[in-house]
């Protein structure tokens, strides 16, 4: 028999009661798992470091309300501005409603410059480039959206307009690759298309994405942006695309706090149950841990046996929450990536599993230690019920 | 035959007790349990410890094991003065020089035969070959080898005692302590424990004391030592 032996019998002594504690824990890392790498998610959409130098100009009553393309004028003069890109979310989708994806009208001459990292992994050639650009009726498409569809290139792509009362016909002239997954979940196409097919947005735009020289031209760009259009019929809001995103993300409330305060609560609960469970275990074993210590365990020996019997419990526990949540992840992903691009880019991050994995064991320590401290300081004799 | 002395002669002692005493607190009362215990036992006796409840006996063993302190006097037991070694070293002492025999057997019910007594062997650096010979020297010398891969709950009384008394042995131990080993059992079950451990005094000279209750029991001892509230009272030669 080695020491491991000994420690997982001692463990599976209560098979139900073992399972049950197991069963817990696996619940509360991958409650807690899945819940920080959410949070992780949306403060990536924050916190994009590509966007570092980009700027969002848009209508200032809210994103319905559009802006004259010929602002696109203004915003090219500006030394510190390099290039400047009309977007606007089409909000069309692919065959059935339910297979909904981020689709654009974008400005086709500027966008590969606007998001050149975003584009940055595709090894995109100019030929390409010049295909796109050549058809007024092409669009280009990541390669998740792609695969996903089972589309390559020269497949026509038929949109069915919700917001614009069009339902273009597409080309795919470009498949591109992101380094993130969730930019590859996108469709644009000219913007043109848009323009000629809805009368109402000729010459206008819901936002323009600028591109800035230098990020730290940027606080600068935007207070000349905003006061230039101040007063005027379409004032401006400019923002960085951080900023922007931010905005979409506080729809949703202070998700941060909520999730905190959920994941603190997980924490105590489980330390509760584990503790309890341990305290629970170690009392039962009071004459068998005084047997050990008469037959020559010491203190410590016992000690150590015990807290390894709450490490191991919560390690598995643990391990298994970070397994499932990994394969949840992998569910959430495949499952509502399109429709939400920012889910495409969940995953359980190593430090995600390494946090989990910690706190587990330090509640597996800090449950098991107590009790087991108290059991191997009480008198051997004592705990034998051996006074004569 | 009733003697007046407490050395009981026969040979080099293995325990010594000095003027031992013990008290428990109880808030602010003492209550003294032993006082001025005077004892040499010699290697290879066989002792039981007897007396009326409350007399002091199960502390007296507890003591000669090493499980529990003397608020006064000393303890040499094995070579080793027990009031010389801190918690750490009277642990290894016990190892080494101790076998413990308990009224309930007290072993691990999530381990068979086989690892019961191949608990203690954990402790002393053996390797696996050699902790697996010494477990089946000593499931051989209790009669339970077919026994080995069976457990506690699939033991009877006897045998688990059996097994326990093999766990107690298996280290090699100089000194074997049984308080009430029979206890628990019927008749036929504790005349068959009671046999083997004057067995293990006769034939591999351990050194045995048992505190027991039951004079059918302490008739099995070379010498029966009787307490009387704290002090020793008579010690007496079993003539058999």
């Amino acid at each position: 028999m080695r020491w491991v032996a000994l420690i997982w019998k001692s463990l599976m002594r209560s098979k139900r009661r073992t399972l049950l504690i197991v069963g817990s824990l696996i619940l509360s890392v991958f409650t807690v798992a899945v819940l920080q790498s959410l949070l992780t998610t949306l403060n990536s959409i924050t916190d994009n470091p590509n966007s570092s130098n980009r700027l969002v100009v848009r209508h200032k009553s809210g994103l319905t309300q559009m802006l004259p393309r010929s602002y696109e004028t203004y915003l090219r003069q500006q030394s510190e501005v390099e290039a400047v890109c009309a977007l606007q979310w089409f909000g069309g989708y692919y065959q059935d409603p339910r297979n909904f994806f981020a689709n654009f009208a974008s400005d086709e001459t500027t966008l590969f410059q606007i998001f050149r990292e975003e584009f940055g992994a595709s090894n995109i050639t100019e030929a390409q480039i010049k295909d796109y650009l050549r058809d007024g009726a092409g669009c280009i498409v990541g390669e998740s959206l792609a695969k996903k569809n089972g589309w390559k290139v020269g497949d026509v792509v038929p949109l069915t307009g919700t917001i614009f009362p069009i339902n273009p016909r597409l080309t795919i002239r470009l498949i591109f690759k992101s380094p993130k997954p969730s930019d590859e979940n996108a469709l644009h196409f000219h913007y043109k298309v848009l323009e000629e097919g809805v009368p109402r947005m000729k010459g206008l735009c819901g936002s323009f994405w600028v591109r800035a020289r230098r990020p730290e031209d940027i606080p600068r760009l935007i207070e000349r942006v905003d006061r230039h259009y101040a007063n005027s019929a379409y004032e401006t809001l400019t923002e960085t695309e951080n900023a922007f995103n931010l905005a979409f993300v506080k729809m949703l409330g202070n998700i941060g706090a909520i999730i905190q305060g959920i994941t603190a609560a997980v924490v105590v609960a489980i330390l509760i149950v584990t503790g309890n469970t341990m305290a629970t275990a170690i009392r039962e074993r009071t004459t068998e841990i005084s047997v050990f210590r008469a037959m020559g365990f010491s203190s410590s020996r016992v000690l150590s046996l015990l807290l390894a019997e709450g490490v191991l419990l919560v390690g598995v526990g643990g391990f298994l929450g970070v397994l499932l949540a990994n394969v949840a992840a992998g569910g959430v992903r495949a499952s509502l990536g399109a429709a939400m691009p920012f889910f495409a880019d969940f995953s359980i991050l190593p430090s995600t599993v390494l946090a989990c994995m910690t706190g587990a064991l330090a509640i597996g320590l800090l449950a098991t230690f107590i009790p087991a401290y108290a059991a191997t300081r009480r008198p051997i004799t004592e705990g034998l019920k051996a006074v004569g | 035959m009733v003697s007046d002395r407490f050395d009981l002669g026969g040979g080099e002692p293995i325990i010594t007790l000095r003027d031992v005493a013990k008290s428990y607190w109880r808030e602010t009362l003492e209550i003294p349990v032993l006082q001025g215990i005077d004892l040499e036992i010699p290697a290879g006796a066989y002792i039981a410890l007897m007396g009326p409840s409350g007399s002091g006996k199960t502390t007296l063993l507890n003591l000669i094991a090493g499980i529990d302190r003397p608020t006064g006097g000393s303890l040499e037991v094995c070579g080793y003065e027990l009031n010389n070694l801190d918690d750490d070293e009277l642990a290894a002492w016990r190892n080494a020089h101790v076998g413990f025999i308990f009224q309930n057997y007290n072993l691990v019910p999530v381990l068979n035969a086989f690892e019961n007594v191949e608990l203690p062997l954990l402790l002393t650096g053996a390797g696996r070959g050699e902790r697996r010979d010494r477990v089946e020297q000593a499931l051989t010398l209790v009669n339970l080898t077919d026994r080995m891969r069976n457990y506690p709950r699939q033991l009877s009384g006897g045998q688990e005692q059996r097994v326990a008394i093999a766990r107690a042995v298996v280290t090699d131990p100089d000194l074997l302590v049984a308080d009430e080993p029979t206890g628990a059992l019927d008749a036929k079950n504790a005349e068959e424990v009671l046999a083997l451990m004057e067995r293990l005094n006769a034939e591999l000279g351990k050194t045995i004391v048992m505190v027991t209750h039951d004079p059918k029991a302490a008739h099995h001892a070379k010498r029966q030592i009787h307490l009387e509230k704290g002090v020793l009272d008579r010690t007496v030669e079993v003539n058999r």
